[in-house]
């Protein structure tokens, strides 16, 4: 489909213009995921596969993460949906503050975190009777995957949240459905995929994050519900690698969390889709 | 067989008040809230299905008040003006949708005889975004129906729909209101759906009742300035247009038969013979094709005329010199602003 109306001349050459540009950004996008992969070669990824001690990192960081959009998805929905249905005074603010996470560097997340939660300050104290290890234990790299990832899952339902029809939720109401069998039947179907999308993005920078692990957990003890030997992040573990044992050596790691990543979108997207069958038909296409 | 009442019901909306309304709803009878947009007809029917808090009065279902019930509770099928169906669910799980809820031990059968007295059966498999408006009228139908509701409350039924759809969801309603005996309420700003269906009408606007009754006296009902408007009437006079016209024979005429609020000469009490010279002349203005003739705009002095003129009449030109004549038994006087 083209907009391009009849003796517009310039159109081909605007079609080109946009063709180039997009094309740019697409190939900085992909490019150095290749250089990565031609870099590391199979040989580095075997051996970054072959390691117990990165194995054990992306393990706990699969898990970390796992955990860390479940909070994410109980405490943002629910923030979600009230943003997308109800005005009340101070909205703008709430909006704003769901912000700051995304704006803020986040090795500053990782200092305010350390800050807030020691035990020296009645908080921090208060914290730590409750037996919730956070510093160097996986109750802090949730803590930080959910302070930097949240946001997306509030974002993305709220905006899901927004585009169902609010007829649809009368029509159900006035058939006989009360306020949560019309949530449960008509409002949660119609915004699933967003919140599977912000779910998915909040996965993906928690995966990504290293700034408030170096901080607040560069070393994980075992602590529930990890119970394996002492670790890092996947992300930390190829920084150590990086500084420690060269370019090539966190090149194959490198490669293996991509490769782990696009896995996990693969998965996801592919029940995303077959679940929802209806969104690929008329204007949901 | 349910009857529907309202008493003294006043719906609050942003700018203004609907109501007070009293109205009776019978079994197998359809009631018809007309009026302009904006004039508070689907506040109305949203209160009363309990969209929106009632300030005050009473909505009856067989003697029992519901207007406290939440939504769910008062039995009415409510149809929105979008339709409200819902996207992610095919057409037989739209119509199923209130059987589900109830889980009743014959919901198969009973959705089946919705969708085949919808003539929904080749599109059971398909999914909203791919029917045509009409065939989402009748989803939207048959799902209302399939809740097994005591009265159908429909906000614009027939808005977006070509003639041909039209006519078959017209059909199917007056087939719908004889067979189940369901009391119908509908919303529309189109007199044209009124006369089609209703046994009752009433004429909102600017919040107010306008007119209330049967709709075979709604034609003859007294006109005030804005039932004339709203029923199409195009040549309005007031008393003081009448006056500011001068001395000439039509003018003093039609201030002789002009009630308080002036009158209306509806197009078929005026008929025009050409020509040439004498006194009290009107000129043609403006002619235009229209479907069901020409389309005249006459003029005497400072007033204007609307007219409608058979196709084989004598080709008419604008500058025409044309005599008006007057059928006076046909004119409409006007009541005052305000009074229905």
């Amino acid at each position: 489909m083209t907009n391009d109306t009849v003796g517009d001349r310039a159109a081909p050459a605007r079609r080109a213009l946009g063709a180039v540009l997009a094309a740019s950004l697409i190939g900085l996008f992909i490019l150095p995921i290749v250089a990565l992969f031609l870099y590391a070669g199979y040989g580095n990824i075997a051996n970054a596969a072959g390691s117990a001690g990165f194995r054990t990192a992306l393990y706990f960081t699969l898990l970390a993460s796992g955990i860390a959009v479940c909070f994410g998805i109980l405490l943002g929905v629910p923030l979600g949906y009230i943003l997308a249905r109800y005005r009340f005074p101070g909205r703008s603010i709430v909006e704003s503050i769901v912000l700051v996470p995304v704006m803020i560097p986040h090795l500053i997340v990782g200092i305010a975190l350390l800050v807030l939660f020691a035990p020296t300050n009645p908080f921090g104290a208060w914290v730590a009777g409750l037996g919730i290890p956070i510093f160097d234990a996986i109750g802090g790299v949730v803590l930080v995957m959910v302070y930097v990832g949240a946001s997306y899952v509030v974002l993305t339902s709220e905006l899901a949240f927004r585009s169902v029809d609010a007829e649809a939720i009368e029509a159900a109401r006035s058939l006989g459905a009360s306020p949560t069998e019309a949530f449960v039947t008509v409002t949660l179907p119609q915004a699933f995929r967003g919140i599977v999308t912000g779910s998915l993005l909040m996965w993906a920078r928690g995966v990504s994050e290293i700034g408030g692990f170096l901080i607040l957990a560069y070393a994980i003890y075992p602590s529930f519900p990890y119970g394996g030997p002492v670790t890092n992040t996947a992300s930390v573990y190829i920084y150590d690698l990086y500084s420690t044992a060269g370019v090539q050596a966190a090149a194959g790691a490198s490669a293996l969390l991509v490769l782990a990543a696009l896995a996990v979108f693969v998965v996801v997207r592919f029940f995303d889709r077959t679940g929802m069958a209806w969104t690929k038909v008329g204007w949901f296409a | 067989m349910t009857d529907v009442r309202l008493s003294e019901v006043v719906v609050d909306r942003d700018r203004f008040r609907v109501g007070p309304i009293d109205l009776e709803i019978r079994a197998g009878s359809a009631t018809v809230l007309l009026g302009p947009s904006g004039a508070g007809k689907t506040s109305l029917l949203r209160g009363i299905a309990g969209f929106l808090p009632l300030r005050r009065g009473v909505v009856r279902v067989d003697g029992r008040s519901v207007e406290r019930a939440p939504p769910e509770r008062r039995g009415f099928g409510f149809v929105p003006p979008g339709l409200g169906l819902f996207p992610h669910r095919r057409v037989r799980q739209n119509v199923s949708y209130p059987v589900d809820l109830r889980g009743t031990p014959d919901a198969r059968a009973r959705v089946q005889r919705w969708i085949d007295r919808f003539e929904l059966s080749d599109l059971a498999e398909r999914y909203p975004a791919q029917l045509s408006s009409g065939q989402r009228q009748r989803v939207a139908m048959a799902r209302a129906l399939a809740g097994e509701p005591r009265a159908l409350l429909w906000d614009e039924p027939l808005a977006a729909l070509d003639v041909e759809s039209r006519d078959v969801l017209l059909r199917l309603l007056r087939e719908l209101i004889e067979s189940e005996g369901i009391p119908l309420l509908l919303v529309t700003h189109d007199p044209a759906t009124a006369f089609a269906l209703a046994s009752n009408v009433v004429v909102l606007d600017e919040g107010r009742v306008r007119f209330q009754g049967a709709v075979t006296a709604f034609p003859h009902a007294p006109l005030n300035r804005f039932m004339a408007r709203f029923l199409g009437f195009e040549n309005l006079f007031s008393r003081d247009d009448l006056l500011a016209a001068g001395n000439g024979l039509l003018p003093r005429t039609l201030l002789e038969d002009a009630g308080p609020g002036g009158i209306v000469v509806p197009d078929d009490a005026l008929s025009w013979t050409p020509a040439s010279s004498g006194s009290d002349l009107a000129r043609i203005t403006s002619v235009r094709w229209a479907p069901r003739g020409w389309a005249l705009t006459l003029r005497q002095g400072t007033m204007a005329f609307y007219m409608h003129a058979p196709s084989d009449s004598s080709p008419l030109r604008v500058g025409d010199a044309v005599r008006l004549d007057l059928d006076r038994t046909r004119l409409r006087p006007l009541a005052a602003e305000g009074a229905s």
